[in-house]
């Protein structure tokens, strides 16, 4: 790759904006998510943007795309390795459902009814609960 | 009151907790080979720790954010992925030297063979971790680690020749009867056995499981910068005894035997009894904070639901995951593998992964936004900053040594 | 699309020249709240030229330490900057490209980010 030569020289300041500022490696990415009863769910493994197409030309004056949702599950996979799974296999959590970010980010739902805990559900109701003394409190 | 006991609790039980297989093994190892003349690095490899431990802790006590899911965080999935390969491999290693180290332990108390009683350690740890609550578990195991100090008891007992001891640990030389490489091989085996870096792993997600809050990053800090030193001090009572009993005899440490032979010749059989039920004590605490610590790295990593603070069933994968990784030691010892020999390289491997926990802990205790106004003081991260070049040298040098010199062979 | 599909493409200018890689996306909640926390939208991009790679943003806030660390990684990202979503014309896993005459902003942000230490 050839060493960029044309890096702007003068950067002016940014535009004042009307909220909070994020940005997704440094605020989002990879953050634990919690759900409304303080409980893990998972990490934030990777973003979904809607309102945007790869590599299609964006019309001038377009609306800025908006974050649908955060991703989970085998796109993590993809993120370390390469590749990318069908959009069908992306475990979504909308982002209706953040309630709040700082250095986690926090679900207003309960990770119960989210399809981004459904193997911590599996592994539970198959294995952990048949085991003697895994629904009580310890000791 | 209540919290004067709770202050003296916390010290007693983290000397007790300090001792684990690789302490007790590599003390005993270097004693018998280098006598007190490698003693120094205990001193190093407490400070470090002490240093590490309160990082750490302050951490999770401000953000509620346990030591992996920071290094997941900072570094990303592709070299997170990484650390997390290699820092459970060495605990996995650790898990199993731990239970080797209960089995012989067990073995010596019962002459049963050790790998009879695997199996029986191993589902001992399992019950703790399944129903005994944290607290409670780490008291009861760090009290009963308290039996070590029947080492430095003994040491006095042997009665040596203490201006020689002090001439030895104060003028540290490399012995004529051994080589350069293989005293800094030891050297670094030593560092690795007082910093392993489950301790952190364990130490920051404990702070999470018993819920601390900035307010109590006192007490944490007492307990740490009084009771690793202690705890170190048990370690240098264990290598000292090694140096006056083993070293003049030539003995060179393979078992678990050899290690309390001084002890039983200076206390006899009431001193030996103590010095077993410390040993299974502390193994068996080991055991416990390692396979727990299996489970959170890997449930940190991946954001499952983790804590003994939680009912199994509201963190299925992490208590899956542990069942797992105690199963696999069983696999492992029982080939046969040598508990002692699996030990003396796991603390090895653990200088080497030694900085992919440390670094990303030292970035994140500097954050504000994770720790608002309890970032690293000055002075804490000038020390942090040597110890970063400390911990980068052995890293870099223990493979090298380990095949120069063939293990210290 | 994905969003780590656009980190670390190539970004170009209407030319056609390379002008680095892109290092982190930039959002502002200001979208009318879907429900419970304002919509995120795209603000822009964070070019660095040097690296693709984000690490730990110090080019972007004024934490300065641990020293040497800071220091280095912020040297790594220096002549980074922000463009906005007005002046991208194309966006892919390969390469951005950027709208003639477009605006490289500042990428610096106010204070820590949004993320204050919850004291708990």
């Amino acid at each position: 790759m050839n060493r960029p030569r044309n890096t702007p020289t003068s950067l002016k300041s940014p535009p004042s904006v009307g909220g909070p500022v994020l940005d997704a490696q440094l605020h989002l990415l990879d953050r634990q998510v919690i759900d409304v009863d303080g409980l893990p769910v998972t990490t934030v493994d990777d973003i979904e943007l809607e309102g945007v197409e790869a590599d299609l030309p964006i019309s001038l004056g377009a609306r800025a795309p908006v974050i649908s949702a955060l991703l989970t599950g085998p796109v993590l996979g993809t993120r370390i390795f390469g590749g990318r799974p069908p959009s069908s296999r992306l475990i979504r959590l909308p982002w209706h459902d953040v309630s709040a970010v700082d250095v986690t980010v926090r679900l207003g739902v309960r990770s119960e009814s989210l399809s981004a805990s459904w193997v911590e559900r599996w592994v539970r109701d198959k294995i952990i609960r048949r085991i003697p003394g895994g629904k009580h409190d310890p000791d | 009151m209540k919290r004067l006991l709770g202050v003296a609790l916390g010290i007693l039980t983290a000397i007790g907790g300090f001792v684990d297989i690789g302490d007790l093994v590599t003390n005993a190892v270097v004693g018998s080979r280098f006598g007190l003349s490698l003693i120094w690095v205990v001193g190093v490899g407490v400070v470090g720790i002490c240093l590490f431990a309160n990082m750490s802790g302050r951490v999770a006590a401000v953000s509620g954010r346990a030591t992996f899911e920071v290094i997941r965080e900072r570094l990303g999935p592709r070299a997170g992925l990484a650390n997390l390969g290699a820092s459970f491999f060495i605990n996995l290693m650790t898990v199993t030297a731990e239970i080797g180290g209960i089995a012989l332990a067990l073995q010596l108390v019962t002459s049963i063979h050790h790998l009879l009683w695997i199996p029986v350690g191993a589902f001992a740890v399992w019950l703790v971790i399944w129903r005994v609550r944290f607290k409670i578990m780490e008291n009861v195991a760090g009290l009963l680690g308290l039996c070590l100090v029947v080492f430095g008891v003994a040491l006095f007992l042997l009665q040596p020749d203490w201006g020689q001891l002090a001439g030895q640990a104060m003028a540290p030389a490399v012995p004529q009867t051994e080589s350069a490489a293989v005293y800094w091989f030891y050297a670094i085996a030593l560092f690795g056995a007082a910093m392993t870096p489950y301790e952190v792993f364990f130490f920051s997600s404990g702070a999470v499981e018993e819920g601390w809050k900035v307010k109590d990053l006192v007490q944490s800090r007492i307990n740490v910068l009084a009771g690793f030193p202690l705890g170190g001090l048990l370690s240098v009572a264990i290598a000292g005894c090694a140096a006056v009993v083993l070293l003049p005899a030539g003995i060179e440490v393979t078992s678990l035997s050899q290690i309390v032979l001084p002890v039983a010749e200076a206390g006899g059989k009431l001193a030996l009894a103590l010095a077993l039920i410390g040993i299974l004590a502390a193994t068996f605490g080991a055991a416990l904070e390692t396979t727990l610590s299996s489970g959170y790295t890997l449930a940190q990593f991946f954001g499952w639901s983790w804590g003994k603070f939680r009912r199994p069933v509201r963190a299925a994968r992490f208590h899956l995951s542990m069942i797992i990784c105690l199963v696999v030691a069983i696999g492992v010892l029982a080939t046969g593998a040598d508990p002692i020999l699996i030990t003396e390289y796991s603390v090895v491997f653990s200088a080497v992964a030694l900085p992919l926990t440390y670094l990303p802990i030292l970035i994140v205790a500097n954050d504000p936004q994770y720790m608002g106004k309890h970032v690293n003081s000055r002075a804490v991260n000038l020390a942090a900053n040597v110890y970063l070049v400390i911990i980068l040298v052995a890293s870099l040098a223990a493979i090298p040594l380990l095949i120069i010199t063939g293990a210290g062979a | 699309m994905i969003l780590t599909d656009v980190l670390g493409s190539r970004v170009l200018n209407s030319e056609g020249d390379l002008l680095g890689r892109v290092a982190d996306a930039r959002f502002v909640l200001d979208q009318p709240p879907g429900q419970l926390l304002a919509g995120a939208r795209l603000q822009g991009l964070i070019v660095s030229p040097h690296s693709a790679g984000s690490f730990m943003g110090y080019e972007r806030n004024d934490v300065t330490r641990p020293w040497p660390i800071a220091q280095i990684l912020k040297w790594w990202h220096r002549g980074s900057f922000l463009v906005l979503w007005e002046d991208i014309e194309i966006m892919g896993p390969e390469t951005v490209r950027l709208r003639e005459g477009f605006t490289a902003y500042h990428p610096g942000l106010q204070g820590a980010g949004p993320g204050q230490a919850p004291q708990r």
